[in-house]
């Protein structure tokens, strides 16, 4: 049995599955002021539907916005970040606060051309330093040592718990690692009584299964690591959603997903089965991070979307929420009430929709068509953009040229309550076939009940200098005799297995994900090679799940 | 759109080479790579990525005629370096971008309008071809190329010596101790377009200081003066000081005052050897350059190399200066005397070697102007060519430019028929310059 609870900004909704189906289902409102109250409703509705649930438990996975929310409305103190940034591009406005500047560069082949000089430091030294603090240097996944070096003369400082970029992604990009400890450190005290929370909400229903957050890339994490990497658990976005969708309604085919929900929609692409993820990661607050993520896009229209009469006679749907439909008791016209007026949907009483739309000046079934021809206009639009993006993607290769990685997408899938209407007359606009999977309502804690647990990794090898570095595990050793292709995945996936151990995750099959290959010259003799590849845990859902449908 | 958005075409074309171990191998462009990512380049809202695209083969041909043809001469790694350019062209053409940069490779600029094979690392021009498309498509007149290479662009001016509305500048290692050996400033443009062809010849040693002595004392009045609509930067970064090839001096920031200096409309990257201490860094220095972003910190971590500017490089800069703005700010009158001197026809021999495959070409390119002013007539060329991937080899061609007269066009066709009917030429080849179709008699 698996059980999954979304922690949201209005609801908490739980799921729990059994072999498959779904088992229970609720949604109670969330309790800002402390979230035990609200895990222990929603756990409160779901167990007691099924038989022995807390004993029978396999795992529980949480998903939650709240801590993401609690920093981008700046609820959240700033943090000492200090970086390493030697020559290159000026930072200041490429991260949230004034950083500490250290002195000292690693090169792009991982030569560190200048030490730390401490001598200059002295002010930062002499510093009282408390609680959480982060560290990121440039190149640091190529040698991470003046991290190193930063991080335990912070120690000296007082610092508890320092966070380093090199450890959160060991993927190039300086800003975006920099980035991405430094909101680690920023959440991490609220993320740790969040945690905390968690664990007694569960140990006070007798539950003993293990516990795991949802990640941005829609993976999850033991709680306990993810206290370490703090930033991949709490952006999780609308990660939960996709992943539903996977789990309910996988497509066959290149589609385009849209959870309508009744403030937002949010849009995601599929190639065949699999969700698109962002090239280089999610963007917090602003600032580009390393946050591994979906590539999706949330836009300002849902089912309770508001509908404003434009000076053109036009109309705009959304941003903000007026709900509920006039044809539910709300007082103004919504979306919904134009779906149910141009007859694409039917609930409540379809007659106050009417009057709400005939109120809004004209005949009411043409007003609702150009209302909704409005709302799927400006979805189009989103749908484009996402697709220059995506095109726009960089490519290396001649070959990536020639065989082009254009997306095109063939079906639509809807989810949430909004989806009904609002995806078949987009799929009309479109000329694409629509699906509107059962179970819909709840897909976010499908989605996170049945997340498997994910992990990446990099291996760079450069033979003339004679060293490998996994930049994930801070690990930089010899390179072994007869190193080559099979011999660096060998390692690399090596370590993969050895971290789920230490994680007590199941033995999982890993994955080549990326590979390049570089003989290199030095001067005119002096030949070598360069390798660099990443690997990872195959990413995914543990199973389909039968949806079943109920309103709330 | 923002005031100093800049597009970039990155593409490092891993999988092409010339040969293992070669200056342009798969290697070239992977520690920039590595650089522009890990600066976080590409997530600046000034710059905007663009992906290159495949050129087509008419693309090619409204700067080139290869013998027997330019499909069979190339890779699809050329097609996608010129595609990056175009791709570039059209950011800034259909104002998605205030300007933009292809750093692409192969690079181009030593490929001249005949092609037998590479010379150079360059098999074609893809400077040319982007300024032949902006005629063609966004009906650009005026167009100044600035080279910043460390090597003389022989093949740019070879393409664009008799067209007077595009002024080429070349500064560049002097040729007596460098590849390809011309670029004097005394190659100065066929008689109808004297003076816009400006070769800078700069001593081995030159650095910062000389060059930007060059820039403000010379080639910023030029520009100033020629008021061109487009300005393009063939932006090798050769003349760096670690390059392994050249003997200049000068440095990451000395290269990226220049590009904030010239404010290029579309830039594309040629040559550059040192790829691990000097192209990280001077590109970086480019693109914060060129999306007006602080350049300032941009330095090369290891500068042990670097020497100062002996004084006779400054030496030579001024009489640069002096003779090179003599040429320029006179061409008017100059033209005129050429152009009555040569009574209708003009000629040039030109003998060709393709260092990278051993091949020896023999040229003679004819000029025949035309009585009516709008018209600049038509040129041919006869050329043969020992020791090609295909054997020896010999067309004539007849060269048609944009807006060439009916009269012209007439004449045109009537000698290359001439020259079929007599059976001297493997290949009679008729270039349409504004189409880039390639007719076969």
């Amino acid at each position: 049995m698996l059980l999954g609870i979304d922690v949201g900004g209005t609801f908490t909704d739980a799921v729990l599955l059994e072999q498959a189906e779904v088992a229970a289902q609720a949604k109670v409102p969330t309790t800002h002021e402390d979230v035990l109250h609200c895990l222990l409703a929603a756990l409160d509705a779901v167990l007691p539907q099924a038989e022995r649930a807390a004993e029978k438990l396999e795992r529980v996975v949480i998903s939650s916005t709240i801590v993401t929310n609690a920093l981008t409305e700046g609820k959240l103190d700033p943090v000492l970040l200090a970086v390493i940034t030697g020559p290159g591009m000026n930072i200041k406005g490429h991260v949230p606060v004034t950083p500490y500047y250290l002195s000292g560069y690693v090169d792009h082949r991982g030569k560190i051309t200048a030490q730390l000089d401490w001598t200059k430091h002295r002010d930062l030294l002499n510093r009282q330093g408390r609680g959480v603090c982060a560290v990121s240097g440039k190149f640091a996944v190529r040698d991470p040592q003046l991290e190193f070096q930063a991080q335990h003369e912070l120690k000296k400082c007082g610092y508890e718990k320092i966070f380093l970029g090199s450890e959160l992604s060991g993927e190039l990009n300086f800003i975006r690692r920099t980035n991405s400890a430094y909101f680690a450190a920023q959440v991490y005290a609220l993320f740790k009584r969040f945690s905390q929370r968690i664990a007694r909400a569960l140990a006070e229903r007798g539950i003993t299964a293990p516990v795991h957050i949802l990640k941005a890339d829609g993976g999850t994490l033991p709680l306990a690591v993810a206290l370490e990497q703090p930033v991949e658990a709490v952006f999780t976005g609308p990660a939960a959603s996709v992943l539903g969708i996977e789990a309910l309604a996988a497509p066959s085919v290149n589609s385009i997903s849209l959870d309508v929900g009744g403030t937002t929609t949010d849009i995601a692409f599929w190639e065949k089965s699999l969700p698109l993820m962002a090239k280089r990661g999610a963007i917090i607050n602003g600032y580009p991070t390393a946050v591994r993520s979906f590539h999706m896009r949330s836009i300002g229209i849902g089912g309770d979307s508001r509908i404003h009469k434009l000076a053109d006679g036009g109309y705009q749907v959304g941003p903000e929420r007026e709900g509920p439909a006039a044809a539910v008791g709300g007082s103004k016209a919504t979306l919904s009430d134009a779906l149910i007026t141009a007859g694409y949907v039917s609930f409540g009483e379809p007659q106050r929709s009417r009057q709400a739309i005939a109120a809004l000046g004209g005949e009411p079934e043409p007003t609702a068509r150009q209302i909704i021809a409005g709302a799927v206009a400006v979805i189009r639009r989103t749908i484009q953009e996402m697709l220059d993006e995506w095109a726009k993607q960089p490519v290396y290769t001649v070959d990536d040229v020639i065989r082009g990685t254009e997306f095109v997408p063939q079906r639509l899938i809807g989810v949430g309550g909004g989806a009904p209407g609002l995806i078949t007359a987009l799929g009309e606009a479109m000329g694409l076939p629509v699906d509107i999977p059962l179970g819909a309502m709840v897909a976010n804690a499908v989605g996170a009940a049945v997340a498997r647990p994910t992990l990446s990794a990099g291996l760079r090898a450069d033979t003339t200098d004679g060293y490998y570095i996994i930049p994930e595990s801070g690990r930089r050793e010899r390179l072994p005799r007869g190193f080559g292709k099979a011999m660096a995945q060998d390692i690399l996936s090596q370590w993969l297995r050895e971290q789920t151990a230490e994680w007590l995750l199941p033995d999982q099959e890993t994955e080549l994900i990326s590979y390049e290959h570089f003989n290199t010259v030095h001067g005119y003799y002096d030949r070598g090679d360069i390798y660099s590849l990443r690997m990872q845990l195959k990413p995914g859902i543990l199973h389909k799940v039968r949806g079943r449908e109920v309103r709330f | 759109m923002a005031k100093n958005t800049l597009g970039l075409v990155f593409f490092p074309a891993f999988d092409w080479m010339i040969s293992p171990g070669h200056p342009e191998r798969q290697e070239r462009l992977l520690y920039t790579r590595d650089q522009l990512e890990e600066e976080g380049l590409f997530d600046c809202e000034e710059i905007r990525e663009y992906r290159p695209r495949l050129a087509q083969i008419e693309d090619l041909q409204r700067a080139h005629v290869g013998v027997p043809n330019i499909a069979r001469l190339i890779t699809p790694a050329h097609l996608t370096s010129a595609g990056g350019c175009l791709a570039a062209a059209d950011a800034v053409m259909q104002r998605e971008v205030r300007r933009a940069f292809a750093l692409v490779r192969p690079p181009g600029h030593h490929a001249m309008r005949v092609v037998h094979g590479i010379r150079g690392f360059c098999t074609v021009n893809i400077e040319a071809i982007m300024v032949e498309y902006l005629r063609s498509k966004y009906n650009i007149r005026k167009i100044a190329v600035v080279d910043t290479d460390v090597h003389h662009g022989d093949g740019s001016q070879d393409i664009f010596y008799h067209d007077p509305n595009t002024l080429y500048i070349s500064f560049h290692q002097d040729g007596r101790t460098l590849y390809p050996g011309t670029g004097f400033p005394e190659e100065a443009g066929s008689p109808a377009a004297w003076g816009t062809n400006i070769n800078l010849p700069l001593l081995p040693g030159t650095g910062d200081e000389g060059l930007h002595r060059l820039y403000d004392g010379l080639i910023s009045h030029i520009l100033e003066d020629f008021q061109p609509e487009l300005i393009i930067n063939s932006a090798g970064q050769d003349n760096h000081f670690s390059d392994p090839l050249a003997s200049m001096q000068v440095t990451a920031q000395g290269y990226a005052r220049l590009a904030a200096k010239l404010q290029a409309d579309i830039a594309v990257l040629e040559g550059g050897y040192s790829i691990e201490s000097a192209l990280p860094y001077v590109n970086t220095g480019i693109i914060l350059a060129m999306a007006g972003l602080d350049y300032s910190k941009v330095v090369e971590p290891d500068s042990s190399m670097l020497r100062r500017q002996d004084p006779r490089c400054n030496k030579r800069v001024d009489q640069l200066i002096e003779q090179a703005g003599e040429i320029y700010f006179q061409r008017a009158a100059m033209q005129q005397r050429l152009l009555a001197q040569c009574g209708g026809t003009w000629q040039r021999r030109k003998h060709i070697y393709y260092d990278e495959e051993g091949i020896r070409e023999e040229q003679l390119e004819t000029l025949r102007y035309c009585a009516y002013r709008a018209c600049g007539g038509y040129f041919t060329i006869q050329t043969a060519a020992e020791g090609t991937r295909f054997g020896d080899q010999s067309a004539f061609i007849v060269c048609l430019p944009r807006g060439v007269c009916a009269k012209c066009r007439q004449a045109a066709y009537d000698e290359a028929l001439r020259e079929k009917k007599r059976g001297k030429w493997q290949y009679v080849l008729v270039q349409n310059i504004d189409s880039g179709v390639i007719e076969e008699l």
